[in-house]
């Protein structure tokens, strides 16, 4: 399947964050974060500002893909949801739609089936702006025009301390 | 695929680092991780066995000066080189906007290498991609070790596809060739997503 590049605009980011925190409101999660399954993060709200969303974006979408790559092995089309219980603070994966999934943090203040309620109520909402991003023109605004071979250069440059 | 965020100012790629078993590609992202700025770096993260092979992936994320107000972040991932790991390096590959082939120069390790090639453009193709068509260079590292084969010979093996790709001679451990290698291929994924002006000439 291929991928498709995800263009977020400020109006996009505006009205997902709205839906992510209603999400946290309803379902009383401490954190939100969505990512592509790529392992990018696209956006967070909650107390997942303060943590390292790159490292656990790219290791939730390891784990949610191979856990879909499990169920296919079992003849199933993908488990929608991953659960993961700690002692204090625990993690529900779901999906979104075929390229995102939404990351949940919650503790002993709210529970999982609530967590699972409005997170499908959630993913809806989300991937109906998604859809639309994925549509739009990457070339707009500032990055109109085409790189310079120096713009180029120093975007790419990295270097040695 | 990119991700291009008009709120945060930020543009992510992602970069995959591929090759056969202990060709060197977990020691790229190690040099890189050792020697960039904190600034310009996230945390390394490491899946591996108990005997340092690279059980599902590495990541690091690292960031260049950016471009029009934005910051282009670079996600820099390994994949397991072992030949029986195949899915969870298909699964690393999903969304992959530029591919860095880490071959190992020594001569007993030629055929190791020509396989992984023909894996990774299998592998790519299920994803509807191909090497032909996205950015892509190739690396031949352990140039300190021997016997290695002469450079001609591993171009001839490895990089005679459709196009002749950029390629360069490395020994990741010590860091010769792996910023060359890295700012190449970011380079090449920022030109193929915004294309480059025509300079003037006078």
């Amino acid at each position: 399947m291929k991928a498709h590049d995800v263009v977020i605009h400020e109006a996009d980011a505006t009205r997902i964050d709205a839906v992510l925190q209603r999400f946290l409101g309803d379902s009383s999660s401490a954190a939100a974060l969505l990512i592509d399954r790529s392992g990018q993060p696209l956006a967070e709200t909650g107390t997942a500002r303060t943590l390292d969303i790159g490292s656990i974006g790219a290791l939730a979408a390891a784990a949610f893909s191979s856990t879909a790559a499990l169920a296919q092995l079992l003849g199933e089309s993908e488990f929608s949801v991953l659960f993961h219980e700690g002692v204090r603070e625990s993690m529900h994966v779901s999906t979104v739609d075929e390229q995102t999934i939404l990351l949940a943090i919650f503790d002993e203040r709210t529970t999982i089936g609530m967590v699972r309620l409005f997170a499908r109520e959630a993913s809806r909402a989300i991937g109906v702006i998604l859809e639309e991003t994925r549509k739009r023109p990457k070339r707009v605004g500032a990055l109109a025009a085409p790189l310079t071979a120096d713009e180029a250069r120093r975007a790419s440059d990295h270097r040695p301390a | 695929m990119s991700i291009i965020n008009y709120a945060a100012k930020v543009i992510n790629f992602k970069v995959v680092y591929y090759g056969p078993g202990l060709a060197g590609k977990t020691a790229n992202l190690q040099y890189i991780h050792r020697c960039l700025p904190e600034t310009s770096k996230g945390k390394m993260v490491s899946l591996a066995t108990g005997d340092d092979r690279t059980l599902f992936f590495d990541f690091l994320p690292v960031s260049a000066l950016g471009v029009r107000g934005f910051t282009t972040r670079f996600q820099l991932y390994t994949v397991p080189g072992q030949t029986h790991y195949n899915m969870t390096r298909k699964l690393v590959l999903r969304g992959v906007d530029g591919v860095v082939f880490v071959a190992d120069s020594q001569w007993a390790r030629l055929r190791e290498n020509v396989e992984s090639l023909r894996n990774l453009d299998e592998n790519l193709k299920e994803y509807g991609l191909a090497l032909a068509a996205m950015p892509y260079v190739v690396q031949y590292n352990k140039r300190d070790l021997g016997p290695v084969a002469p450079l001609d010979y591993l171009e001839y093996l490895l990089n005679r596809g459709a196009r002749r790709v950029p390629s360069f001679e490395a020994v990741a451990v010590d860091g010769t060739g792996v910023f060359d290698t890295l700012n190449t291929v970011s380079r090449m994924i920022l030109v193929k997503e915004f294309g480059q002006a025509q300079e003037a000439h006078s």
